[in-house]
């Protein structure tokens, strides 16, 4: 604790940080040191408080929300069952590794076209979503399984437990920080997996507003929803976090 | 190396109904598969009988096989030759059966459960209704009425190892088997933590088996103190100790106690230079 620098100097940094990153978008936008296509961040910010751009904002992150919230509790769930199937069952655990390992390996750009004919394109970014959070979940999950001390499996041991009880009583209980670290690390990726999916001639989405602002040059919507995709996923992450920290606390 | 004590089994007294035996391992060779080809022998022809509702104390230098003996009476390991028997059936068949209460050297409590709930997992475990009078009467016994909500993290070392004797109470257990529980403890707090067992066991009688390195609390818990060697291990010597109970302050301090103590000493140091 001693070491650790105290809160107020932590905040202090994070501040500086942050306001040295918004004054370096601005300078590099306002005298076009990348380019035409990088706007001065204050142009973003007062397209995104116009009512037109407002709205389109609001409309199409509400969509790719939901999405990525759908993908994500997909995900979680289906990496949760897969992790404790392989622990369960020992035999299928190298299966289930490789599983996930080929299916992560897979690029999202290979999987789209099949995913619009055989789910369609409205649910593929939920489905790309679920993809991306069920590799992180599942990889996190198996190690937070494979983590129980040796001597509260003896214990369980010489109490008599049958398997059932171990999961219920040792092994789930002690993976849940790591479910929670899975959540946190799942949930950029959701709203990173939703909006990729969305390029895929979804209807609508922030993934669609960055493919059309993109191809009709309109640099300040661009940089306005992607900014919008980048403030959900950081949220997401920081909320998660909140909760892994609250986890920790309870479950070590 | 080749010198085996057998012990007699205990010669049944004719006053007293027949004491049925607990524990037997017979012949027992433990070796551990290191990999490539290399084997460690923990155990060498161990034999050892101990009746129903006796304490007895296994001393013996680190690395002398002491825990091992205790994880093949828990059935958490098998001898490579020989037997082992815990009321004439195999091991195993007395955790299935919820009748084994084991406290390790790592107390091994769950963080994220209450002192009161560690204490009924075995019931939780044995899929039985928690009994919250022997719950509450276990809290009392060892000491910690007012902590029953507390969570490990929030308890001393000494306060953690009373969970953990606790929890292995919980289902009267017809064997208790403790790996130097007061292992990691001070001096003071190990003295007052024996004291305390050997009042628990004093109202428990469970026949038990503890695994220490230090003299003086085998001899201050035990019935009979064995007296291992170590690489490989095996039952150098077995020593009877019938000082009256309860044992108190007047009995340690006594010469005969110390006479014992220094006898024992004297084995184990013979021991570790057999063993060098």
């Amino acid at each position: 604790m001693n070491t650790a620098p105290r809160t107020s100097v932590k905040v202090a940094y994070a501040i500086a940080g942050g306001a040295l990153l918004i004054v370096l978008t601005q300078l590099i936008g306002t005298f076009e040191l990348a380019g035409r296509a990088w706007p001065p961040l204050a142009d973003v910010l007062s397209y995104v408080l116009t009512p037109t751009g407002a709205g389109l904002l609001v409309r199409n992150s509400l969509v790719t929300f939901t999405s990525a919230a759908q993908g994500f509790a997909l995900g979680s769930a289906v990496a949760v069952l897969g992790a404790a199937l392989a622990l369960v069952v020992p035999m299928f655990r190298p299966g289930l590794d490789r599983f996930a390992a080929i299916l992560h390996a897979v690029p999202t750009i290979a999987l789209a076209p099949l995913l619009i004919t055989t789910v369609g394109r409205e649910d593929a970014p939920a489905v790309i979503a679920a993809l991306s959070v069920g590799f992180v979940m599942f990889v996190t999950m198996a190690s937070g399984f494979a983590n129980t001390g040796s001597a509260q499996h003896d214990l369980f041991t010489v109490f008599g437990s049958n398997r059932a009880r171990r999961l219920v009583r040792l092994e789930l209980p002690r993976a849940v920080p790591a479910f929670f670290d899975g959540l946190a690390l799942g949930a950029p990726a959701a709203v990173l997996g939703a909006t990729i999916g969305e390029w895929f001639g979804a209807p609508m989405g922030l993934g669609l507003v960055i493919v059309s602002a993109m191809q009709n040059y309109q640099m300040s919507l661009l940089w306005a929803a992607a900014l919008a995709a980048t403030a959900m996923s950081l949220l997401a992450y920081l909320i998660f976090v909140q909760l892994q920290r609250i986890a920790m606390r309870r479950f070590t | 190396m080749s010198t085996i004590a057998t012990l007699p089994a205990i010669a049944a007294d004719p006053t007293e109904p027949a004491t049925r035996t607990a524990v037997s391992v017979i012949g027992a060779d433990k070796i551990f598969t290191l990999g490539r080809g290399k084997k460690l022998q923990a155990l060498a022809e161990v034999d050892l009988e101990i009746a129903e509702g006796e304490f007895v104390a296994i001393i013996g230098p680190s690395g002398c096989g002491k825990s091992t003996v205790l994880r093949l009476a828990a059935g958490l390991d098998e001898p490579t030759n020989g037997r082992v028997e815990i009321f004439g059936a195999e091991p195993r068949q007395l955790a299935r059966q919820h009748r084994l209460g084991v406290a390790f050297q790592e107390h091994a409590l769950l963080p994220w459960a209450s002192v009161r709930s560690n204490i009924a997992l075995p019931f939780k475990v044995a899929g039985r209704p928690v009994d919250d009078a022997r719950v509450d009467g276990l809290i009392d016994l060892v000491g910690l009425t007012g902590f029953e909500k507390a969570r490990p993290k929030q308890l001393s070392g000494g306060m953690r190892q009373r969970v953990s004797i606790a929890r292995a109470l919980a289902l009267s257990p017809d064997l208790l088997l403790l790996d130097e529980p007061f292992g990691a403890l001070d001096a003071v707090t190990r003295r007052r933590m024996n004291a305390e067992l050997a009042r628990i066991w004093g109202e428990e009688k469970i026949t038990t088996i503890l695994v220490t390195h230090d003299v003086d609390e085998a001899l201050i818990l035990a019935d009979r103190v064995i007296v291992m060697t170590g690489r490989p291990g095996h039952v150098r010597t077995v020593k009877t100790v019938d000082f009256p109970r309860p044992r108190d302050a007047e009995i340690t301090r006594s010469s005969e106690f110390h006479a014992l103590v220094d006898e024992l000493t004297c084995l184990l140091d013979a021991s570790d230079g057999a063993a060098a």
